[in-house]
């Protein structure tokens, strides 16, 4: 209640955002399970017995991969479908999350995971991307 | 600390794979589940919200998004441990973690980054994955993991009490562990069966053959050996080992072994006694490893009637010894035969030139 005031940082009137959150994350069951978070928190060196602030990491990842995940998806829709017919349209409804689309995706979050090209793919192997029409 | 850190572990992913495969699995259904939920909203002409989710994964990007996935959550841990040291604490607590996820977020920003004495319980950090949580749905992990890690649980040998065996000997505490039983069955097979397994039994032998030794007032080296003569093996418990009456060995018939004179140097290693030296050597050359043991713990004994026991012992070794030493018995009558031969045509000689 008054720990934000006695702590002379800020003056809440209210509790924190954060306080109120780690009080109601117990009720929230992440999708990646606690003993796996755990287990990769204590191998970077990080060890806590309290279950909320590991639920707070593994629900801060799921936001992440979600991020992710939606931009990837974002990326795959917006690009026009190959082949318009009736008969395959349906195939436009499918939507796969292809390393491309990931790529672009976790570029913005300064993840570089492009592969590199095979050398006989097209004559322009190899030029910087930027200058390289697609 | 940053993103780019998952470039570098992408490098190691063999390495890191091949001893969490099964960390590595998990994650990769859990990231997998989070992306099934994703889903973005179209507004198509017709009004009509179209939720658009993916409907599979190329397996590589799955795996690059689970490596991606396993370093963040590494990085996290990192950095919150970073912040938890830089402040002088061992363990960090919820504003460090909150730290570490503003540092990671920084690249892309979040809501209050410009302002420098922020609060970090209302940072936006939080405050966005609040509202994450508050709108995504809640996709419970597919599968109930057993407790990770998996920890085996050592059976421990039952006490004394444990077993309910009632100890006339004093000196031992009933709350030590029992001893082994005694595998007086296995006597007679070690006999046609390789010595070196029965290395591998001497581990349930030990104590009882130990105590045995030490009942009787001579030294007994080969605790293997002392189930082919003795007969009693399980009287342990009973009685006071060190006033029973000492064990006979009785004389067996061992057929003489030709023995080839040996070298002097490796008396000191093996034995002080002579037939045993002979005994030896040729059969570290051609005994298997298992054997070469157990005659090193031969030496040191000096009483003769040991000797007997070893050539008891031997007498499973011979059979193959005897082989070499057939072979080099035929080696040398081919010798003396050539000698003889060299010989005779040397003697014929002057009667052919004569």
């Amino acid at each position: 209640m008054n720990h934000g005031q006695q702590s002379g940082e800020a003056k809440h009137e209210d509790d924190p955002a954060l306080t109120e959150f780690l009080g109601s994350l117990m009720d929230y069951t992440p999708t990646i399970p606690d003993d796996l978070v755990e287990h990769y928190l204590a191998k970077s060196g990080f060890q806590c017995p309290d279950v909320r602030l590991i639920r707070l990491v593994s629900v801060a990842t799921q936001k992440f991969v979600a991020d992710v995940a939606s931009d990837a998806l974002q990326h795959c829709k917006a690009r026009p479908a190959p082949v318009v017919k009736e008969k395959k349209q349906q195939k436009d409804k499918r939507l796969i999350l292809t390393m491309e689309d990931l790529s672009k995706a976790l570029r913005e979050y300064g993840v570089n995971v492009k592969h590199p090209e095979y050398f006989a793919d097209s004559p322009s192997t190899g030029i910087d991307p930027a200058t390289r029409e697609e | 600390m940053t993103y780019g850190d998952g470039e570098g572990g992408s490098q190691r992913r063999g390495s890191q794979r091949g001893s969490n495969d099964f960390a590595y699995a998990l994650a990769r259904m859990a990231v997998a589940q989070i992306c099934e939920g994703v889903e973005i909203s179209t507004l198509q002409d017709s009004h009509s919200r179209e939720g658009a989710r993916f409907s599979s994964f190329q397996e590589s990007a799955l795996e690059r998004l689970t490596d991606v996935v396993i370093q963040y959550i590494q990085s996290v841990g990192k950095t919150t441990q970073f912040y938890a040291n830089m402040a002088g604490r061992g363990e960090g607590n919820a504003l460090d973690v909150v730290q570490a996820l503003e540092d990671l977020g920084a690249g892309l920003g979040f809501n209050g980054a410009h302002d420098v004495e922020r609060c970090l319980g209302d940072s936006g950090v939080v405050k966005d994955i609040v509202r994450y949580t508050g709108e995504a749905e809640e996709v419970p992990f597919v599968y109930s993991l057993p407790r990770f890690p998996f920890k085996k649980g050592k059976r421990r040998a039952p006490s004394f009490s444990g077993i309910g065996g009632e100890m006339a000997d004093e000196h031992i505490p009933v709350w030590l562990p029992a001893f082994p039983e005694t595998k007086s069955k296995e006597v007679e097979e070690t006999n046609t069966e390789k010595v070196g397994e029965v290395k591998s039994k001497e581990n349930g032998l030990s104590l009882p053959s130990m105590q045995q030794s030490l009942d009787v007032d001579r030294l007994k080296v080969q605790k293997s050996m002392e189930q082919e003569d003795v007969q009693e093996p399980g009287e342990e418990p009973e009685g006071n080992p060190f006033l029973a009456a000492p064990v006979w060995v009785r004389e067996k018939d061992v057929p003489r072994v030709f023995c080839p004179s040996e070298p002097k140097n490796e008396e000191d290693s093996i034995g002080h006694v002579p037939e045993k030296q002979k005994n030896i050597p040729p059969l570290e050359a051609h005994a298997p490893p298992g054997m070469i043991n157990d005659e090193s713990r031969l030496g040191g004994t000096e009483d003769g009637q040991k000797t007997q026991r070893a050539l008891l012992r031997f007498k499973i070794g011979t059979r193959k010894a005897s082989m070499c030493w057939t072979i080099k018995q035929s080696l040398e009558d081919k010798e003396t035969r050539g000698r003889r031969r060299w010989n005779a045509k040397r003697n014929s000689k002057p009667l052919t030139q004569m």
